[in-house]
């Protein structure tokens, strides 16, 4: 077989995969649960909060909080028994002897999956962005507005970038469950990299800086050292743009880097290639 | 090959024997060469040798933790010894349809699901009806997995290793959970494998079928082969009736603890 036909054959692969990852997610009550939970607290807090009567820009402020902790939730919650799973249940050692490869088997589960929590986020933030023409008072007529101060733009922003999240987190939990061989390992990875990333990172900061260990200017790379801090520095550089003096590319190298990192972690270790 | 065809290629039954080493026919379907493995301190495999031909069928026996799954997982290629090679087929891509001694499959999904699911990494087109007929599973075919017995679990896994009709299948302990109806049809399948070229490897304990369809028995003990030939041949090398009996006088049990 040519290489053109290799990779022909694991793309097909990749997508098959893919596919029964996405229908196992859709027959998985408790996924199934936390995705509306998590639907329901997005739009509650847009219905319930002020944001939405402010504009696109309050919005994005009142929501950054609980998307910050419910998306990592999400993502792990979807995929840090995957990989595990399949090995104890053998179908890891079948699948290898249907020739898939590790890049394909992992690629099909992180685009599976990733799929069913795109949706989930997108949609969620999607219904409460509509909320806003809906709460919001009418412009007043004896004021001159300025656009560029809120527009659905800056939500758009916060939206892609909260999809970058999602997968991200997503693919650290892929990792940990290609890396962890019991189910303790994955749960103990799972907690450990969540809590790290919802409050660890940024508690070691302001401990750091209470400490004087580093100064202001080092804040930017430690927070772009947690997805979470990544993703926070991307909202307000690039969706809320408060003019921040420190460029947001630190913080898209830490988001990327995490990404990257995870999903090659995840294929080196679910499983060893044999000769 | 079979007793069948009334060839028997490898006599072979020194009790103390270290590695049973075969010269390579002109093709085999499976050459695994001197493997060896522990588990920390603990040696499963040692310096085995086994070579298998399109259509033979060869029978592991041995007690619990002499080193069978192990091997079978060296023979499926889904595991790497600590030394040795294992070479399938002609080349690198042929396929071997495995079945794990504890088969168990995503839940959510009916049996005609998760076989197709399978039949989509394999080029030729598979008839999944044909299949589920072979393996006894086509009044369930529109069950859910976790509803299956043990049994047609294991039915199921049979069916996902012959996906693609593989030129060797490997089965870790097929006829475990089946009733004795089950068992003979089981074991009527394998032949009929062997009979279309099919090399096929498989553990069992269940020894009565093993003495009428296997070509050759290799009894592993202790991590070593410790007597292979023809079911006949080693019954009658033992001085036995029948294989149980053989397999009694050819084993000791007690050097398996801890494996």
């Amino acid at each position: 077989m040519s290489t053109a036909e290799d990779l022909t054959s694991a793309v097909d692969d990749l997508f098959t995969i893919a596919t029964r990852e996405l229908r196992t997610v859709v027959r998985t009550p408790a996924v199934v649960a936390l995705a509306v939970v998590f639907a329901l607290t997005v739009v509650g807090v847009a219905a319930a909060g002020s944001g939405a009567r402010g504009g696109y820009v309050p919005l994005v402020l009142d929501l950054l909080p609980f998307v910050e902790a419910l998306v990592p939730l999400l993502g792990f919650a979807l995929c840090y028994r995957t990989v595990l799973a399949d090995r104890r249940s053998g179908e890891l050692d079948v699948l290898r002897t249907f020739g898939v490869e590790r890049a394909a088997y992992i690629g099909g589960v992180f685009l599976g999956r990733s799929l069913a929590l795109v949706a989930v986020v997108f949609g969620s933030l999607f219904v409460a962005a509509a909320t806003v023409p809906v709460l919001s008072p009418p412009d007043p007529t004896f004021l001159a507005l300025n656009a560029a101060a809120d527009s659905p733009v800056a939500f758009v922003r916060f939206a892609v970038l909260t999809v970058v999240f999602a997968l991200t987190t997503a693919a650290v939990a892929l990792a940990v469950s290609a890396a962890a061989r019991t189910a303790r390992q994955a749960i103990a990875l799972a907690v450990g990299l969540l809590v790290a990333f919802v409050v660890g990172v940024d508690a070691a900061t302001v401990a750091g800086l209470a400490a004087g260990r580093f100064g202001i200017d080092a804040v930017p790379y430690l927070l772009a050292a947690s997805p979470n801090g990544a993703f926070r520095s991307l909202v307000f550089g690039v969706a809320v743009e408060t003019g921040q003096a420190t460029t947001p590319l630190v913080a898209l190298v830490g988001l990327g880097g995490w990404l990257a990192g995870a999903l090659f972690v995840a294929v080196v270790t679910a499983w060893k290639p044999v000769e | 090959m079979s007793d069948r065809d009334g060839m028997v290629r490898e006599v072979a039954s020194e009790r103390d024997s270290t590695s049973e080493s075969v010269s390579a026919p002109s093709h085999v379907a499976i050459e695994a060469t001197g493997l060896s493995h522990a588990f920390g301190d603990v040696v499963v495999l040692d310096d085995v040798t086994l070579s298998v031909e399109p259509g033979e069928i060869v029978a592991l026996v041995g007690p619990n933790g002499s080193g069978k799954t192990t091997l079978l997982q060296f023979l499926s290629k889904v595991r790497a010894p600590d030394s040795g090679t294992v070479t399938i087929g002609a080349g690198d891509r042929t396929r071997v349809g495995y079945l794990p001694q504890r088969p168990e499959f995503r839940e959510g999904f009916t049996v005609a699901d998760t076989l197709r699911f399978y039949t989509q990494f394999v080029e030729e087109g598979v008839d999944i009806g044909t299949t589920l007929d072979r393996v006894g599973l086509s009044g369930a075919a529109d069950r859910r997995v976790e509803a299956l017995s043990g049994g047609m679990t294991r039915l199921l896994g049979l069916g996902r290793a012959l996906v693609g009709d593989p030129d060797v299948v490997v089965l870790d302990e097929p006829a475990s959970g089946l009733d004795p109806g089950m068992v003979e049809r089981l074991f009527e399948i394998v032949a009929e494998l062997a009979d279309e070229g099919t090399a096929v490897v498989l553990s069992s304990h269940n020894l009565g079928p093993v003495e009428r369809t296997a070509d050759r028995v290799v009894i592993l003990d202790g991590g070593r082969f410790v007597a292979t030939g023809s079911p006949q041949e080693l019954v009658e090398s033992a001085g036995a009736t029948d294989l149980q009996t053989a397999f009694g006088a050819l084993v000791s049990t007690e050097e398996v603890e801890g494996r």
